[in-house]
């Protein structure tokens, strides 16, 4: 238990012998078309169901189970609460003032521009996550670092194009989620996401979590304002009325209706909750929604977030990419028979002469790691991804018709609300 | 605002969510909703829902001091209370681990399923139950019980009957003894969150031995049903302890009755 507790690495290494590593290694890094233990092409997913607006209490849940029995369920609470001034603001503020005093009318506009201006910003801390996970105390690593590792994309995430040509949707979304999260000057809401992980997690459960909690933001849906302005805000009644908190398209907007012109299909939403994905290198290959012996075996374990560009070309925008620790650091090596005690008088006496042809001809340098290699003889990875390696991962999960426009076209059939 | 239980209930006769003294909520369930654990169940009382996984009778975990020698007699069962930031009407915010209350749930679940399994069949191994509270409306103790025993059913865990526990409230604060000639207080079961808030209530929970062998023909058209849980945080006169025993022990039964039903159910699926 303690040990588990202290793993920040992607997760627990599942107890796999040096030569089933080697064996797992190698037929995940066959040039081209690696062969996955579960028999899936690298950038296939595994199959999940989902579903959102299950519990009444909240305001907006969903719920995401895949295919090996884990599931998550994602709860959103908004709060509305009293916006602290911080020594920033208030200098704005005071500075508005005064030029309203000094200059009558025109400064005045523009001080108000400038008191909007920062009151529009938002602050991340306004979006708080938890992550309960069985077996695992709220405030131990793993959690928290997931915590943040998916907070930070969606708290960071502001449509680009807003100051220039933009769909409807992006004017409602200004400034990103921190800036719809502002009702005026004085008060805001604050955002509860809690994330509960149903059982223990037999993969490393980043992508369950990221997409469930993505499913959970777009059902999530506001009261609607009722005062206006710097009033004490006060909501309408009718829960039918409230809207959400990612802005819909309107209903008119045709669903897919590009598609059939032969165009690229206009996305139903312009702005979007961000998908932190999974990706881990493996030699020259790259490999998506790994499970748990290939993470295990991985050199490279990278989350990506993305999220929908914004423009009407429904484009991909890159918000962030973490490393994770790869587990295969922690695994145990195996011994080549040149170096092994036991065998090295068997080696030595049958070959004689030629003993040191083989053994030189087999010693390989890995081109990924750099290092000197016995074929079918596991060793550890030491870490470090090459810059190429790096762009050939947001490359495919870039691309246009990549796998990150599939991820998210494959969630907006998910139907909401 | 009206609102309490023990000023509009002598008016109406009805409760605040307009039952009569005498109705349960309605209560929803599911078996094996989970398949990555050996037994799953989701139920629901009313706004109450609760998820409960059970893994195991499984070996005990490596790390733990006590995993050699504790259990080598029976099994041990560990459960594990996690009421979600977003089950109430405000979002709870905790410090750090588990709070009070969930810590409560658990140690009473684990002293009752400890004795009601048939734990003797599983030496040196450990039953871990991993309840979570998705929305909490009332009677959280009777509802996790009961979603308990669900899940352990569908574990396969061997146990004498089943465990339904339900919650049972008189409608006023009681704290005077009964007087037999002007009886105006009434028995309330099944209380939701703010019944619970402001009236004195008990959890009972009871088990029926299924009859086996000899014994089922002596107790034919007997239904024995024995108090195997009884919990009370509140205050209340002795004098109507019998009372809500009696409507808790009613309730139990008509729980028992639907969750024979769902178990029935599912195995006929």
């Amino acid at each position: 238990m303690s040990t588990q507790r202290q793993a920040t690495s992607a997760s627990q290494t599942p107890h796999i012998s040096p030569a089933e590593l080697s064996y797992l290694y190698t037929s995940l890094s066959l040039p081209q078309n690696p062969i996955r233990p579960d028999g899936r092409s690298a950038t296939q997913f595994r199959p999940l169901t989902a579903e959102t607006d299950l519990l009444p209490g909240t305001n907006g849940s969903a719920r995401v189970g895949f295919a090996d029995g884990t599931q998550a369920i994602v709860g959103v609470k908004a709060e509305v609460e009293r916006t602290v001034v911080g020594a920033a603001a208030s200098y704005t503020l005071a500075e508005a003032e005064g030029a309203g005093d000094l200059d009558g009318e025109g400064g005045e506009g523009s001080g108000s521009a400038a008191g909007a201006g920062a009151a529009t910003a938002g602050h991340g801390s306004w979006v708080q996550m938890s992550i309960e996970i069985p077996g695992f105390r709220d405030d131990d690593a793993l959690p928290v670092f997931l915590a943040e590792m998916m907070r930070e994309p969606l708290v960071e995430s502001v449509s680009s194009g807003s100051k220039g040509a933009s769909g409807d949707g992006e004017k409602e979304m200004e400034g990103g989620l921190k800036g719809r999260l502002v009702i005026n000057r004085r008060w805001h809401w604050r955002l509860y996401i809690d994330v509960l992980l149903l059982s223990q997690p037999l993969s490393y459960p980043l992508p369950l979590l990221s997409l469930t909690t993505h499913l959970a933001l777009l059902a999530t849906k506001l009261p609607k304002l009722k005062s206006k302005g710097e009033e004490d805000p006060f909501f309408d009644d009718d829960w039918n009325a409230a809207e959400y908190l990612y802005p819909r398209a309107s209903s008119s907007f045709p669903k897919f209706g590009g598609s059939a012109a032969g165009g690229v299909p206009p996305p139903v939403q312009h702005v979007r909750p961000p998908v932190t994905l999974l990706v881990i290198a493996v030699g020259d290959n790259v490999i998506f929604d790994p499970n748990r012996e290939e993470i295990a075996v991985a050199d490279t374990v990278l989350a990506i977030s993305v999220t929908r560009d914004g423009g009407s070309e429904g484009g991909l925008k890159l918000l962030s990419i973490r490393t994770i620790d790869p587990p295969s650091r922690l695994t145990q090596p195996g011994v080549p028979n040149s170096e092994n005690v036991a065998t090295l008088g068997a080696t030595a006496g049958a070959a004689g002469s030629e003993e040191q042809q083989p053994a030189a001809a087999t010693a390989v340098l890995n081109p990924v790691t750099g290092e000197e290699e016995v074929p079918g003889v596991w060793r550890p990875r030491r870490g470090g991804v090459k810059r190429r390696t790096v762009a050939k991962m947001v490359k495919l999960v870039l691309e246009k018709g990549g796998v990150g426009e599939e991820v998210l076209e494959g969630l907006e059939s998910v139907e909401v609300g | 605002m009206p609102l309490d239980t023990s000023t509009t209930y002598p008016l109406t006769k009805l409760r605040l969510d307009g039952r009569r003294w005498n109705e349960l909520r309605l209560l929803q369930a599911q078996i094996s909703t989970n398949p990555a654990s050996s037994g799953s169940s989701y139920l629901a009382m009313g706004n109450t829902a609760i998820i409960c996984s059970v893994h195991g009778p499984a070996e005990g975990r490596r790390g733990d001091a006590s995993g050699g020698s504790a259990g080598s007699s029976g099994a041990v069962v560990e459960v594990d209370v996690n009421v979600a930031g977003f089950a109430g009407v405000d979002r709870k915010r905790r410090a750090g681990g588990s709070d009070k209350q969930s810590s409560r749930i658990g140690t009473i679940l684990r002293s009752a399923f400890q004795s009601h399994l048939h734990t003797y069949l599983y030496p040196h191994s450990t039953i871990s139950i991993h309840v979570s509270v998705l929305s909490a409306d009332g009677s959280l103790l009777a509802a996790a019980v009961n979603a308990c025993t669900l899940a352990l059913v569908d574990a396969g865990i061997p146990m004498p009957g089943l465990l339904c526990a339900c919650t049972a409230g008189m409608s006023g604060s009681a704290s005077t003894p009964r007087d037999p000639t002007n009886d105006f207080l009434d028995p309330l079961l099944d209380l939701s969150l703010p019944e619970e808030q402001e009236l004195p209530f008990l959890t009972v929970g009871t088990t029926t031995t299924v009859p086996v062998g000899e014994a089922a023909m002596i107790h034919d058209d007997e239904d024995e049903m024995k108090v195997s849980m009884l919990t009370m945080d509140s205050k209340v006169h002795c004098s109507y302890v019998e009372t809500m025993l009696a409507v808790g022990i009613d309730g139990c039964k008509q729980i028992r009755e639907i969750l024979e039903g769902v178990i029935k159910k599912s195995a006929r699926r």
